[in-house]
């Protein structure tokens, strides 16, 4: 049984600037979860542009914080604890989330919590169902790909992930050449739903290899020929030759994540886990292809499939506040020092797959 | 006027400042040189310039901060904090250009050219009446009459000044001649746009769109 703690929770690693509070006891209730998006801001740019991200969450986070508190009805004083994501992400949107942090634990004299935003999405199956330990999670998202085995609140075990890209800026950059708007999953999801995937088949790169590593990057570059071709023959494309590159994308997309996961619940349950259950998180979790065959692969095996709703996959506060209630029950607590990390892997111990150098791995 | 106490800081540049302006008009300051690691040195050195006075967060009346122009991750953190400071202690953040900081207690008229790097500067002159609009100007070229202060002072013509105090003195003393009046949230001063250009490759045309 655990004392309800009630903390305040601050997102701006990325294009959304978010603040949410999070009441966590016997049950746990989201107050309020406030989001406000940047797309527009970066639509000329085809991108998230580091630079504008971090202006924005820089005069908006205060506003947002504010939101966040009158509408689950709190003053600082009814809090136990702020939150805040510390790492990773682009650094200018992450420092000015950790300062403002600051300036609200200095003011309030409340604990404050950095927070790994990669740990946010990979606790939501326990904010959304009071998942129990251990369990499977896929983290697919713009800038993450990971295969995690959950073991606790601050013990993770990465088991694969990508070489490369990771889906969500592929299905970016597919929309980019292929003229469509960003964000780019949503555009080519509806695309590709009305097209014919078997008319371009790319290719399904690391399938031959064993393990649950991925690589999307080859699979962008299939694309651009196929488009290339048909561009040459044409003079330009026509909407169908969209809506089937689209579909031939996203159908060699969903049967990597498929058959990727398929090994890695492998690897999961080979430890026989009590209550076996894997979960998806990330913003390409909405994504209902995607979606739809990993639910199949795990009803197949027994296995329980969770999938937070698509306001709790995509970038958040209420996860931040969650992972970081999670973290103070363990202890935890961070003092002024604390810094802004651009890159910060779950799981340290896990040989660097990306990135290497003074900046160290990125995953 | 009553008397204030005002926690006044800047890390717009390579250091991390702080200024702490007493009620019976005294500043405290502390400026500490670092060409990174502002943002987990900030918070100690203000925590550490009150308790020089015996005083607590609690006893702050406003917050000043330097608002730029100058490093936009270092203008960043201190915007910040300083918002951050602001909500959670119900007090009032003002934001201070780096500019108007320098040419405070200055005789007017007074031109401010700071060093904006790429051959660059950010230039703002006060006249009597007034402060004129800042802008960023490039340095070749560039003439100006009268008295001047700044980092890059030295690189234009006329009569180079030094400032009348230290910059996070000055930020502290303006917020405080504001202090009484409301302000809006202290905002970054870029005065340089983001780095951004839109992508190079045009997307396909759509023949039947």
């Amino acid at each position: 049984m655990h004392k309800s703690l009630t903390f305040l929770g601050i997102e701006s690693s990325c294009d959304d600037t978010a603040a949410a509070v999070v009441r966590s006891g016997t049950d746990t209730e989201i107050l309020s979860s406030v989001v406000e998006g940047q797309v527009p801001l970066h639509a000329a740019f085809g991108g998230v542009v580091p630079e504008i991200a971090a202006r924005a969450h820089a005069e908006r986070l205060d506003h947002c914080v504010e939101r966040a508190m009158a509408e689950a009805g709190v003053g600082f004083a009814e809090l136990d604890g702020i939150a805040v994501t510390a790492g990773p992400g682009l650094i200018g949107g992450v420092l000015s989330g950790v300062m403002l942090a600051k300036g609200l634990s200095a003011g309030t004299g409340l604990p404050l919590v950095g927070v790994n935003h990669l740990a946010g999405h990979a606790l939501t199956p326990r904010l959304t169902d009071g998942l129990g330990f251990p369990y499977l999670m896929l983290l697919v998202s713009g800038g993450h790909c990971q295969f995690l085995i959950v073991d606790g609140p601050e013990m993770f075990r990465r088991i694969g992930g990508t070489i490369d890209d990771a889906p969500g800026e592929a299905f970016d950059k597919i929309a980019k050449l292929l003229g469509l708007p960003q964000p780019g999953g949503p555009a080519v999801e509806a695309e590709a739903a009305k097209g014919n995937p078997a008319r371009f088949v790319m290719p399904r790169p690391l399938l031959d290899r064993p393990g649950c590593d991925m690589s999307f990057s080859g699979l962008k570059t299939a694309v651009l020929r196929a488009r290339d071709t048909v561009i040459a023959a044409k003079g330009g494309l026509t909407v169908a030759d969209r809506q089937d590159l689209c579909a031939g994308f996203q159908t060699a997309m969903a049967s990597v994540l498929q058959e990727k996961t398929r090994r890695a619940l492998d690897v999961y349950l080979d430890a026989r886990p009590p209550v076996p259950a894997f979960a998806i998180a990330g913003g390409v979790a909405a994504n209902q292809a995607i979606r739809a065959g990993l639910e199949t692969l795990c009803h197949a095996n027994s296995v329980r499939f969770l999938a937070p709703p698509l306001r709790l996959c995509t970038d958040n506060a209420a996860m931040i506040a969650f992972a970081g209630i999670e973290r103070f029950r363990l202890g935890h607590c961070d003092d002024f020092t604390l810094s802004a990390r651009p890159r910060w892997p779950l799981d340290q111990t896990a040989p660097a797959m990306i990135g290497s150098g003074k900046k160290g791995a990125k995953a | 006027m009553p008397p204030e106490t005002i926690l006044a800081f800047d890390t717009s540049a390579a250091h991390c400042a702080a200024a702490l302006l007493l009620a019976d008009g005294r500043c405290l300051i502390r400026r500490e040189e670092m060409a990174k690691g502002q943002a987990e040195r900030l918070l100690p050195l203000l925590e550490e310039v009150l308790a020089e006075a015996n005083l607590g967060w609690r006893d702050l009346n406003a917050i000043g901060v330097g608002t730029g122009p100058g490093n936009f991750t270092g203008v960043r953190i201190s915007v910040a904090a300083a918002r951050g400071l602001a909500l959670s202690l119900g007090v009032p953040a003002i934001g201070v250009t780096r500019l108007e900081a320098l040419a405070h207690g200055l005789p007017r008229p007074v031109t401010v050219v700071e060093d904006a790097r790429r051959d660059e500067v950010y230039v703002q002159h006060f006249s009597v009446g007034g402060p004129e609009p800042a802008a960023l100007r490039a340095l070749a070229g560039l003439s100006v009459a009268g008295p001047v202060t700044g980092s890059a002072a030295g690189n234009v013509e006329g009569d180079a000044v030094a400032p009348a105090m230290p910059m996070v003195e000055a930020i502290a003393r303006i917020a405080a001649s504001r202090a009484q009046d409301p302000q809006p949230r202290p905002a970054p001063f870029y005065l340089r746009g983001a780095d951004a250009a839109p992508p190079s490759d045009p997307p396909p045309v759509i023949l039947d769109a």
